[in-house]
């Protein structure tokens, strides 16, 4: 069987940031986090009309790097005011959007790009991205894994973390980069909009039918494999843009996953 | 003439001279505290008083204005010292979304079972066996921390603290969260911890009924350690009835004790 070499990159880049996103999702939803990461995955259109803007083919870079200084002014925000995590987020969100749309519409022959970044596409993904999908699969992936008794106990009591020998500081600060990170990354396949739904969506569903972290951390992972790269198959004989086909694939497993929750504890009470 | 000389008791932890402002107001106002080790201790005041702002500056989570803090006649609480002291938080922050058990929560605590996510949940209990037994814990390993009850919750806790053997135990507002009945058997089960182990246990709570029954001595604190003394003797201080408010009714006993030099 033939594959078109658009498709095996769009594939490729699903199966290595859907376990990702599984994976730190887990933590991004029991820390209440999901309203930073769309603020984070907004803040990236601006960086991409940036990129734009300085004339570059490829606007990843600037995306990446305009995500982490949003990621940043949120936590320099939050320790420096008295200002509310909603207000400050919704502030960034807002004036990031804004930033982009006014760039976006000041240059010519952009406005098709919109869309792209807008809700994903699977053309748009290159050998590069998908070299970097790997790289970052691999090194956030061990540092999730080898700071997953810190990154857990940070997520039960601070204090408790703190007092432990834990840096909360540092690690919180690392936390949120690796996020924003993959976050970003992500945007190609799902787009801004739809990016948030790949973190919330896995680790959401392996909670209805996971007893413990480990069987959450691995179920997530397995559903964000088979979320991102079915819904990037199911998009291409569709010709629909691949971020809402991952959302809606996701959708469908999380009520397989309420459905097998409500079987398994019937089974449970069964006498 | 023999001379014979007591040796000091050590000193679990020095409070000296310790000021906090929080917002521009004073929260610790001098404090000055001395608990001497291997005592089971509680240090009470009404809401409001500086108990958070005190404990928060023993584990190093606050930074006083002037004043020194030393534990365990080591130095100032930093990360290699807090290694050896156990702290019990009144609850966890953990979100109903996050399914970590109580067997997983215990092996993050200790470096015997940091490995936890790629081993058997059979080996895991084996390590941590004795612990779990003695906190009467076993029955819960598999049962999410986030749907514990109060009680059950800070058995787990004072579990977790105990896993990495500390010579100082912290418990801030212990009974909150549990049941009437369950306090008192709470109580019994710290006190049997400190016969057993032999720690020094500080119990910080707003309050009084039950802490006076198991502590050896109170520390009442209002900004300042504005009484201290045996239980019995603390309770029925003008200051702690100042500090408390009107109409506090305390165990009616009468005896010496010694006050803050700047007691209310």
């Amino acid at each position: 069987m033939d594959i078109e070499p658009f498709m095996l990159r769009a594939v490729l880049t699903a199966l290595f940031l859907g376990p990702l996103c599984g994976f730190i999702g887990v933590f991004v939803t029991a820390r209440r986090m999901s309203f930073f990461s769309d603020t984070v995955a907004h803040a990236a259109l601006a960086g991409v009309a940036l990129g734009f803007w300085l004339g570059l083919p490829d606007p990843t870079v600037p995306m990446i790097l305009f995500s982490l200084i949003i990621a940043g002014l949120i936590l320099w925000l939050k320790e420096r005011t008295a200002l509310l995590n909603d207000t400050i987020m919704a502030l960034l969100l807002s004036g990031s959007v804004a930033l982009g749309m006014v760039i976006l519409s000041l240059l010519k022959g952009y406005r098709g790009e919109l869309d792209r970044y807008l809700f994903g596409d699977i053309l748009s993904v290159g050998w590069g991205d998908v070299a970097l999908a790997l790289v970052v699969l691999i090194t956030v992936g061990s540092v999730l894994f080898w700071k997953l008794n810190a990154l857990a106990l940070l997520t039960a009591h601070s204090d408790l973390a703190h007092v432990s020998g834990i840096p909360v500081r540092w690690l919180n600060y690392g936390f949120v980069a690796l996020l924003t990170v993959t976050v970003a990354l992500s945007i190609r396949l799902l787009g801004i909009i739809l990016v948030t739904s790949l973190v919330v969506i896995p680790p959401a569903a392996a909670r209805n039918l996971a007893r413990s972290l480990r069987q959450q951390i691995l179920l997530s992972l397995f559903l964000g494999l088979i979320g991102a790269s079915g819904g990037v198959v199911l998009s291409y004989p569709l010709n629909l843009p691949s971020g809402p086909c991952i959302t809606l694939t996701l959708a469908g497993l999380f009520v397989l996953s309420l459905l097998g929750g409500r079987l398994q504890r019937t089974h449970q009470n069964a006498p | 003439m023999d001379i014979t000389f007591r040796s000091p008791k050590p000193v679990a932890i020095e409070v000296q001279d310790l000021h906090v402002r929080l917002g521009g107001n004073p929260v610790l106002r001098g404090v000055n505290l001395r608990i001497e080790s291997g005592r089971m201790v509680a240090l009470i005041g009404p809401n409001g008083s500086g108990k958070t702002t005190l404990l928060r500056c023993l584990l190093g989570l606050q930074k006083p204005d002037s004043g020194s803090v030393q534990l365990l006649q080591d130095g100032p609480p930093g990360p290699t010292l807090l290694r050896r002291v156990g702290y019990v938080p009144q609850r966890l922050q953990l979100d109903p979304s996050f399914m970590l058990t109580v067997r997983e929560f215990l092996a993050i605590r200790r470096p015997l079972t940091a490995g936890w996510f790629w081993r058997p949940s059979r080996q895991i209990d084996v390590l941590l066996h004795e612990a779990v037994g003695e906190m009467d814990v076993t029955r819960l390993l598999d049962r999410p921390v986030a749907g514990l009850s109060g009680g059950q919750l800070q058995r787990v806790l004072i579990c977790s603290s105990l896993l990495n053997e500390p010579e100082l135990l912290l418990l801030d507002e212990p009974t909150a969260g549990v049941d009437t009945p369950g306090e008192a058997d709470f109580y019994e089960l710290i006190a049997e911890v400190h016969r057993r182990r032999k720690i020094t246990v500080v119990l910080v709570s707003h309050d009084l009924s039950m802490v006076y029954r198991h502590a050896s001595r109170v520390y009442a604190l209002n900004g300042v350690i504005c009484c201290e003394g045996a239980p019995e003797e603390v309770m029925n201080a003008d200051s702690l009835r100042q500090a408390y408010g009107i109409h506090f009714t305390p165990y009616q006993h009468h005896h010496s004790h010694s006050h803050g030099s700047h007691g209310h």
